[in-house]
C-alpha cells in the first residue's frame, strides 16, 4: 500500500516538474537539416544577448513541413526551400515568408584523394567510387540541386546505378564521412564542420543556388519574441555567422 | 547373454556404487524406495545417461568404460525402455507408434492381438486409456526385437485392477521372451510376484537386508509371500 | 502507389523468414535442450535486437557493413563489392534484427515436449537428427508456424533498420514503410495512403493465422 503511494507520487512530481519550472521566455524553431550548425552557433548567440530560450528542432524539410501542416507547435520554421514556406502562407498558416539564408551544393568526400581530379564530374567517373549519396531529390531541396547539376552535366541518367537514396543531406552526409560511400552530395556547411574537414569537396558550379526561405507560424503565442529573433537573424551578427558556415 | 555392471555415479543426496549381472531368460526386479537410485541405474544401462566410473558390459560388447573411454550412445544399444509415461510419440497413432522402430511391422499386428489393443489401432496416445497406452508402449518396445528390455515403474501410474492385470499378461509372456528383462518398481507384491531375481537398491547401494526387513514387518509375512505368488483378488481385498 | 515498394518488402520479408528459419531452428534447438556454461549469456544476446530501439540496430549495422566494418570487410574480400546499400545487404540487416522473433516461439515449442519423448526415440535407434525432423518438428509444428508468421511481419513493419542501411534505392532496398515515409515528405498524401492501407489486410491475414495455430494447440 505505501509502495503504490511513493509510486504515484513520484510519478506526479516528474510530470509536473518537466513542464513549468521555468517560466522564462521561449521560442521553438524547425530548423532544416542542412542548417543546423549555423543555427546553433546564431541561437546561443542570441540567447546570450537577450536571454531568450530557443528550441531547436532538426529534420528534413519534407518532414517538418509534414508536422508543422498536422499542427505541430512550432514558432518558425526556417526551411530549405521557398516553396514549403509560401504553401503555409497560401494556406493561411504562416506569415509572409523571407529569405533568410542562401546556400550552395557540393560534393564531399571522406577520401582526400578524391579530390585530386581536375573536377568533379572527373572525380564521380572513376572506377573505385562505387557508391555516391545524395539527398532525395523530389523533397531536399539540395538534393533537387545535386540532381540539376547532374543533368547539367549529362551524367543524371549514366550514374543512377551508382546512387545511393539518403533521406536528407545529414544523412548523405553520414553516408559519406563513414565511408558508406565513396562521395556524398552535401550542403557546404558539411564542409566546414570539424568532421567535414577531414575530407574534401568540389563546389558545383552547375548547381543552383539554394534559397532558403523561412515563416512566422501564425499559431506562435510568442510573436514579440520570435520577431525579436528573426529580426537578429538579419543582423550583421548572424550574417558573419552564416558567411561562416558556407552561406550568403 | 550376460549383464555384468560396475558402477559409480555421485548424485545429488548420495553417491551411486553398484554392482551386478544376471544373465538371459531372467527377469530381474530393481525394488527399493523412492529416490533410491533405480531409475539413474537403468537410464545408465540404456545410455541416456553416464556413470562417473565404471564398466557396462553386454556378452562381449563393451556399453561403457570409464578407463578406456568407451561410451556406446542408446541407439546402438539396441535395447527397449518402458518409462512410466510419455513413451508415445503424440502426433502418430497407436500402430504407427509401435511399428516405429520395427524390425518386422507384419509382427506388430501379432503383437497388438496380444496386448488385446488390435481394435484401437487408429487412435491417437491421447484418445485412450493409460493402460492402454502402456500396452502399446511394451509393443513398441518389444517390436524392436531388443536385446534388453527395460521397463521403469510402468504400471505405477495406472490403477490397481488395470496394474495386477497388466502385471499377469507381463509374467506369462515372460517366458516366451528370450531376452534378459529389467523391471524397476517400488512395490513389493509386484516384485514377488513377477522376479526370477531380485536387486533390492537402497540410497544408491545394493541392500541385501533390506528385502528381509521390509517383508518381516507384515504381520504375517509367509501369507503374504505365498499371496504374492497366487494373484486371487479374493485374498488381496 | 508504389507497387515496386510493396514487392520489394515482400520479398524481404519472404527471403528473411526462409533463412531464419533455418538459421533460428538449431540455435533454438541448443537453447531448449542443452546446458552449458555462458548460456543465459549467449540467450540474453540473442534476444538482444528486440529490446533495442531499430535505429540503434541500424547505427551499429552501418559501421559493421561498411566497407571497415568486419561483416562488409569480408563480404568485400568474397565479393569484391559492398554490402551497406543491396537488397542483401537489407537482408541481413532483416535477419539480425528479427531473430528473436524467431528463436523464442521456436525454442518455446521444443521446451514443451517431453524429454522423455526424445530419450525414446534414441533408444527405439533415432538419431539425435532424425530425432529433431522425426519427432520435435511435428510436434512443435505450430510454435515453428508461429515463428515463420511473426518474422514475416516483423519483417514487413522494418523501418527504423532499414532507413539507416538501405539507401532507399527504387526495387532494390526501397521498402513500402519507407516508400511511406518518402511519400509525406514530398507531401505526396494519397500515394502514402494508399500503401499504408495495403498492410493492412495482409497483416491482419496472418495474425488471424496466428491465433487459429494457437487455438489448434489448445486441444
Amino acid at each position: 500500500m505505501k509502495n503504490c503511494r511513493i509510486v504515484i507520487a513520484f510519478v506526479v512530481i516528474i510530470l509536473t516538474i518537466s513542464g513549468s519550472a521555468f517560466a522564462e521566455e521561449k521560442i521553438s524553431v524547425a530548423v532544416a537539416a542542412n542548417f543546423i550548425s549555423a543555427f546553433k552557433e546564431i541561437a546561443a548567440d542570441f540567447e546570450a544577448k537577450t536571454k531568450i530560450k530557443i528550441e531547436g528542432t532538426f529534420s528534413s524539410t519534407g518532414n517538418l513541413y509534414s508536422q508543422i501542416t498536422n499542427g505541430a507547435p512550432y514558432d518558425l520554421f526556417l526551411s530549405a526551400d521557398e516553396e514549403r514556406p509560401a504553401k503555409l502562407y497560401k494556406d493561411g498558416a504562416a506569415h509572409t515568408p523571407f529569405i533568410y539564408a542562401r546556400g550552395q551544393v557540393i560534393l564531399w568526400s571522406a577520401n582526400k584523394d578524391f579530390c585530386q581530379a581536375k573536377s568533379w564530374q572527373d572525380a564521380l567517373k572513376k572506377e573505385q567510387v562505387q557508391k555516391i549519396a545524395i539527398a532525395n531529390t523530389q523533397s531536399a531541396p539540395y538534393g533537387a540541386a545535386a540532381k540539376k547539376a547532374l543533368e547539367k552535366s549529362g551524367m543524371w541518367d549514366a550514374l543512377q546505378s551508382k546512387l545511393v537514396n539518403a533521406q536528407d543531406i545529414a544523412q548523405s552526409f553520414q553516408y559519406a564521412s563513414t565511408f558508406a560511400v565513396g562521395a556524398g552530395f552535401c550542403a557546404m556547411s558539411a564542409a566546414i564542420s570539424p568532421e567535414g574537414k577531414k575530407g574534401c569537396f568540389f563546389v558545383l558550379d552547375e548547381a543552383p543556388e539554394i534559397i532558403q526561405s523561412a515563416c512566422l507560424l501564425k499559431r506562435t503565442a510568442n510573436r514579440a519574441a520570435v520577431e525579436k529573433f528573426v529580426e537578429y537573424l538579419a543582423s550583421p551578427a548572424a550574417k558573419e555567422i552564416k558567411v561562416r558556415y558556407g552561406y550568403r | 547373454m550376460t549383464i555384468a555392471a560396475s558402477f559409480k555415479k555421485r548424485l545429488r543426496y548420495f553417491d551411486l556404487d553398484i554392482s551386478f549381472s544376471f544373465a538371459k531368460k531372467n527377469m530381474m526386479v530393481m525394488i527399493g524406495p523412492s529416490g533410491g537410485g533405480k531409475t539413474t541405474i537403468i537410464r545408465m544401462l540404456a545410455g541416456l545417461e553416464k556413470p562417473q566410473e565404471g564398466k557396462i558390459v553386454f556378452g562381449d560388447e563393451v556399453w561403457f568404460d570409464s578407463m578406456r573411454r568407451i561410451n556406446v550412445p542408446p541407439q546402438k544399444r539396441r535395447l527397449g525402455y518402458v518409462f512410466q509415461d510419455y513413451n508415445l510419440f503424440p502426433h502418430l497413432n497407436l500402430i504407427e507408434n509401435a511399428a516405429f522402430a520395427a524390425v518386422d511391422k507384419k509382427e506388430v499386428d501379432e503383437l497388438f492381438e496380444i496386448f488385446k489393443i488390435g481394435h484401437l489401432k487408429k487412435r491417437k496416445p491421447h484418445m485412450v486409456s493409460g493402460g492402454e497406452r502402456q500396452r502399446c508402449a511394451i509393443c513398441q518396445a518389444l517390436a524392436r526385437h531388443p536385446r534388453v528390455l527395460l521397463l521403469d515403474e510402468p504400471f505405477s501410474a495406472l490403477d490397481a485392477i488395470t496394474r495386477r492385470g497388466l502385471r499377469e499378461e507381463l509374467k506369462h509372456l515372460k517366458g516366451n521372451m528370450s531376452f534378459p528383462i529389467i523391471y524397476v518398481t517400488h512395490d513389493i507384491t509386484e516384485a514377488l510376484y513377477l522376479a526370477d531375481e531380485i536387486l533390492p537398491v537402497v540410497e544408491g547401494k545394493i541392500d541385501d537386508q533390506w528385502m528381509q526387513r521390509m517383508v518381516s514387518r507384515e504381520p504375517s509375512s509367509e501369507l503374504a509371500l505365498r499371496a504374492a505368488r497366487e494373484p486371487r483378488l479374493s485374498l488381496v481385498y | 502507389m508504389d507497387y515496386l515498394a510493396l514487392y520489394v518488402t515482400l520479398k524481404l520479408a519472404l527471403v528473411t523468414t526462409v533463412f531464419l528459419m533455418v538459421i533460428a531452428a538449431p540455435v533454438a534447438y541448443m537453447l531448449a535442450y542443452s546446458r552449458f556454461a555462458g548460456k543465459s549469456f549467449l540467450e540474453a544476446l540473442i534476444y538482444l535486437p528486440m529490446a533495442l530501439p531499430p535505429t540503434v540496430i541500424g547505427f551499429y549495422l552501418i559501421i559493421l557493413m561498411g566497407p571497415k566494418g568486419f561483416i562488409g570487410k569480408t563480404w568485400g574480400m568474397f565479393t569484391g563489392g559492398s554490402l551497406l546499400f543491396t537488397f542483401i545487404g537489407i537482408t541481413v540487416a532483416s535477419i539480425i534484427y528479427s531473430i528473436p522473433f524467431a528463436v523464442q516461439p521456436m525454442k518455446a515449442a521444443f521446451s514443451k515436449i517431453d524429454r522423455r519423448l526424445l530419450e525414446s526415440a534414441y533408444v527405439l535407434g533415432l538419431s539425435k537428427k532424425a530425432t529433431f525432423f522425426r519427432v520435435i518438428v511435428p510436434n512443435s509444428i505450430s510454435g515453428i508456424a508461429a515463428a515463420a508468421i511473426l518474422v514475416f511481419l516483423h519483417s514487413m513493419g522494418a523501418f527504423g533498420v532499414l532507413l539507416m542501411v538501405g539507401g532507399s534505392i527504387p526495387g532494390e532496398t526501397k521498402v513500402a514503410s519507407i516508400a511511406i515515409y518518402e511519400a509525406v515528405e514530398m507531401m505526396n498524401y494519397r500515394t502514402a495512403g494508399m500503401i499504408a492501407l495495403s498492410f493492412i489486410p495482409i497483416s491482419y491475414a496472418f495474425l488471424l493465422l496466428i491465433n487459429k495455430l494457437n487455438d489448434g494447440e489448445r486441444t
